[in-house]
């Protein structure tokens, strides 16, 4: 151990938390070591799809020039099914079609592999292949570095910034992140299916790299949760988000709820002839705000999904935008904190100043009554029904009967699913209030 | 273990294996080298086309490489030599993978030289390269391209194994070379014949186990029913091994972090003919071989029976195969029961002999009156 380098910071992962705070370090002339446990940044990483990118503008200009991007994204559906039926809200803007660009499909093995380029070109000691599988403390038990599982494996550093993602053992070990509580989590699972890119801009709508980004609520038997499906160059990637909880209590396997959803009607024409090119499966912190560990300790920060960052609040599924946030504020405070010759807690608290300062925190703090609203039963299982056969009764010509007119078609299509007018007004009310 | 015996057994004009200058810090021990292709271990086929699609981020050692390099390692440690890694791949971009993997041979302790394959196929986001886009148009030969991923057919590979050697010899003659016998990116596994040639070595392909020995190596072969051979083959020599056996060792985390892109050595331009010094011996030693059985598991030995001496080649044949020996004629038993069918196999087995019958006393069998 008393060979050990030293360096100013060891950041544990190369996802998009740990190469922006990599990125930030070394742009500020610290000597930053990244540790992965892949074989290459991004190699272990699973996501849905879309990366929104204004991000990106701190680290690199005009970065749209050069990201790995499938498309862009410059369509936005929220759809509301149950088995047979289907309401959308869709919306499309050309503004998105152009620089600076709002959201993108881009596939994480490049995409994390190319912001860890950003790193390394910053400076930055990226090493690959290498768990980080503990942490080292000196004397007085103040974090002083991580072990790894390499021979002679132990780097010493003045900071310890923990990127590793969901469920961080780090973050566990420095007495940050509480045990995992299940309903704090949602399994996502996705396939990747092949098509042709010209299909693909058939059936979608869409014309050279534009894409699409479909959310879907009620596909998902009931399991708090819901869908997605996105349009990559010549793949689309179809998956579902269940709340861990009640995924277990259902006792259904994930991949019958993506099959269901590849097989409704208003998705199977989309999917047609499309084949499986990969399955992968990954936790999400969704529990926002309120469930996030103690950002910092004495020698040690906590970033991106490590620090519970994924900001899920019903239309919004956004985690590497959050990450890459959050990581960079983190690499910034400990340049500060290097700076000052102050690493304790108290040395790193700009850290959160920093994040609540920005969207990190404060969008967190906005939403953070967001997942029990979104994950609640009524907008679960009664809600995507009652709204289609509201739209239903609204569309269903009934000649000679007169139309039924909104208000009445709302009274029937709320009886059939149990839905009180009162508690339809109070969860109104209840979404102005978190979203408004 | 002790010194290879180096060169010649009588006075050739050769180098002596491991001399002459070297850039590994003053060592003057044997050389030793492995000879290794960094690849796309993972290529995307398209089921439809065929059409293979190469990403940097597959980029690795494929196991016989793997294998080859950790023998070279073992017989430099045993022989205190020094150990050089001729390997092939895309040119290094700065953090990518190649810059990884290269970085990760060099931190094993050996020298690394790097055969740089101008490789579109594995650089930006070019990762759409058809191999049939390489091809001149109309033609069925691959277009003349320094494309990494199709260097090795392009190229041919006594080319190949010429530029390996010329990119060597800065280090020395070595005494031992190591190559992985098999290439998944379509190699025709004939290299280590063509290095052999080169440098003038023994040679020994398709290794499962090598081990250093004093002035030779020992090398263990697959042959039928578990058996092997046991060769020894003098030094210099070319040996290619098989992926399984050993398993590449891990480079410890300070030497890793020590080897950053100078520990790798960009090779020497090619030149044409022959490499100095490498083959003007009078050709390789001897190699001497050994079988040696199976560990496990037993197998009887053949039981030896006379040929079939009838002078009518036909019936030598029907004798062969048993044609004309007297047979049950077949019976037939049913349709019947299961038991009663099991009954009767047993029967049958226990007339010619094959099983014992059954004891007095035994349950009764289910067609037994
Ligand atoms: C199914 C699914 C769909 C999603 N969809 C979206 C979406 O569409 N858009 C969006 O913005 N977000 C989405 N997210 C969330 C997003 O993936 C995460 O928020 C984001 O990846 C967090 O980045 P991170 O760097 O904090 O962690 P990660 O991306 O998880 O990276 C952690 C890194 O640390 C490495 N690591 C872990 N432990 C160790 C260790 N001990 N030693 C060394 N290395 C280690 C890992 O290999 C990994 O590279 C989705 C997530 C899931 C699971």
């Amino acid at each position: 151990m008393s060979g050990a380098t030293e360096f100013d910071a060891v950041v544990v992962g190369a996802g998009p938390a740990g190469s922006a705070a990599a990125i930030a370090l070394a742009r500020a002339g610290r000597s930053v070591v990244l540790v992965e446990r892949g074989p290459f940044p991004g190699s272990k990483n699973v996501y849905g799809g879309v990366v929104y990118g204004r991000i990106l503008d701190q680290i690199v200009p005009a970065w749209w020039e050069e990201v790995p991007v499938e498309r862009w994204i410059v369509r936005r559906s929220t759809m509301m099914m149950t088995g047979t039926q289907s309401l959308s809200v869709d919306y499309r803007s050309q503004a998105w079609a152009d620089r600076p660009y709002n959201g993108m499909t881009t596939v994480r093995s490049r995409f994390d592999r190319w912001l860890a380029g950003k790193a390394t070109d910053a400076g930055a000691r990226l090493v690959t292949s290498t768990v980080a599988t503990g942490l080292v403390r000196d004397a007085s038990g103040r974090i002083c570095g991580v072990h790894t599982d390499r021979g002679d494996g132990d780097l010493r550093a003045r900071v310890v910034v923990a990127c590793d993602g969901v469920n961080s053992f780090l973050a566990k070990e420095a007495g940050l992140l509480p045990p995992a509580e299940a309903s704090h989590h949602t399994l996502g699972v996705k396939e990747v299916l092949d098509l042709p890119r010209s299909v693909i801009d058939e059936r979608f709508g869409l014309t050279g790299d534009e894409g699409t980004d479909i959310e879907i609520l009620g596909c998902t038997r009931g399991i708090p949760g819901g869908g997605f499906l996105y349009t990559n160059a010549d793949t689309v990637s179809v998956g579902v988000v269940l709340s861990l909880p009640h995924l277990a209590a259902a006792g259904v396997r994930p991949e019958e709820l993506i099959a269901d959803l590849k097989e409704h009607p208003s998705i199977a024409p989309y999917l047609r002839g499309a084949t499986l090119r990969e399955y992968a499966a990954h936790l999400i912190p969704e529990g926002g705000y309120d469930a996030m560990p103690t950002l910092a300790t004495d020698g040690m920060l906590v970033a991106g999904d490590a620090a519970a960052m994924t900001l899920a609040a019903g239309i919004w599924l956004e985690g590497v935008n959050f990450a890459i946030g959050s990581g960079l504020a983190a690499g910034r405070a400990v340049d500060r904190a290097i700076g000052a010759g102050d690493c304790s807690a108290a040395g790193l608290a700009s850290y959160r100043a920093d994040l609540e300062a920005q969207f990190v925190l404060a969008d967190h703090k906005r939403f953070r009554r967001a997942p029990s609203l979104i994950l609640s039963e009524r907008v679960q299982q009664r809600y995507p029904g009652f709204l289609c056969d509201m739209a239903e009764e609204l569309f269903t010509v009934t000649n000679p009967t007169p139309k039924p007119g909104g208000l009445r078609a709302t009274r029937i299509a709320a009886a059939r699913h149990g839905v009180t007018l009162r508690a339809l007004a109070a969860d109104t009310l209840r979404a102005l209030r978190v979203f408004g | 273990m002790g010194e290879p015996v180096a060169g010649r057994p009588s006075g050739g004009k050769r180098t002596e294996p491991g001399a002459g200058p070297n850039r590994t810090g003053g060592q003057t021990g044997p050389l030793v080298v492995a000879c290794v292709r960094i690849v796309d271990l993972r290529p995307h086929v398209d089921p439809l086309t065929g059409r293979i699609t190469r990403d940097p981020a597959g980029l690795g050692l494929p196991a016989p490489d793997a294998a080859a390099l950790e023998h070279a390692l073992r017989i430099g440690e045993a022989w205190s030599g020094r150990v050089v890694v001729a390997a092939a791949g895309p040119s290094p971009a700065p953090g990518g993978t190649p810059d990884a993997v290269l970085g990760e041979l060099a931190a094993l302790g050996a020298t690394v030289v790097h055969l740089a394959e101008a490789g579109p196929a594995v650089h930006g986001r070019d990762r759409d390269m058809a191999e049939t886009a390489l091809r001149h148009p109309g033609t069925e030969r691959p277009a003349a391209t320094d494309s990494g991923a199709l260097w090795e057919l392009t190229a041919d590979e006594g080319a190949l194994a010429r530029r390996i050697v010329n990119a060597l010899s800065p280090f020395g003659v070595p005494a031992a070379v190591l190559c992985g016998d098999r290439s998944p990116d379509r190699g025709t596994g004939a290299l280590p014949g063509f290095l052999a040639h080169e440098l003038g070595a023994a040679q020994a392909l398709g290794a499962v186990a090598v081990a250093p020995g004093d002035g030779h190596l020992l090398v263990d072969r697959r042959l039928d029913g578990g058996w092997r051979e046991r060769l020894r083959v003098p030094c210099p020599a070319v040996c290619s091994v098989e992926g399984g056996g050993v398993r590449l060792r891990r480079a410890t985390l300070p030497a890793l972090l020590a080897a950053g892109p100078t520990a790798v050595h960009p090779a020497a331009p090619v030149r044409g003919g022959t490499v100095d010094g490498a083959r003007e011996g009078s050709g390789p030693g001897p190699v001497t071989l050994r079988i040696l059985g199976p560990p496990r598991p037993y197998r009887p030995r053949t039981r030896i029976v006379a040929p079939p001496a009838d002078p009518d080649p036909r019936i030598r044949l029907l004798e062969l195969t048993g044609a004309l020996e007297a047979h049950d004629p077949p019976t037939v038993l049913g349709p019947i029961g299961a038991p009663e069918a099991a009954d009767a196999l047993v029967d049958f087995l226990v007339r010619h002999g094959y099983l014992d019958a059954p004891l007095p006393g035994a349950p009764a069998r289910a067609g037994a009156p």
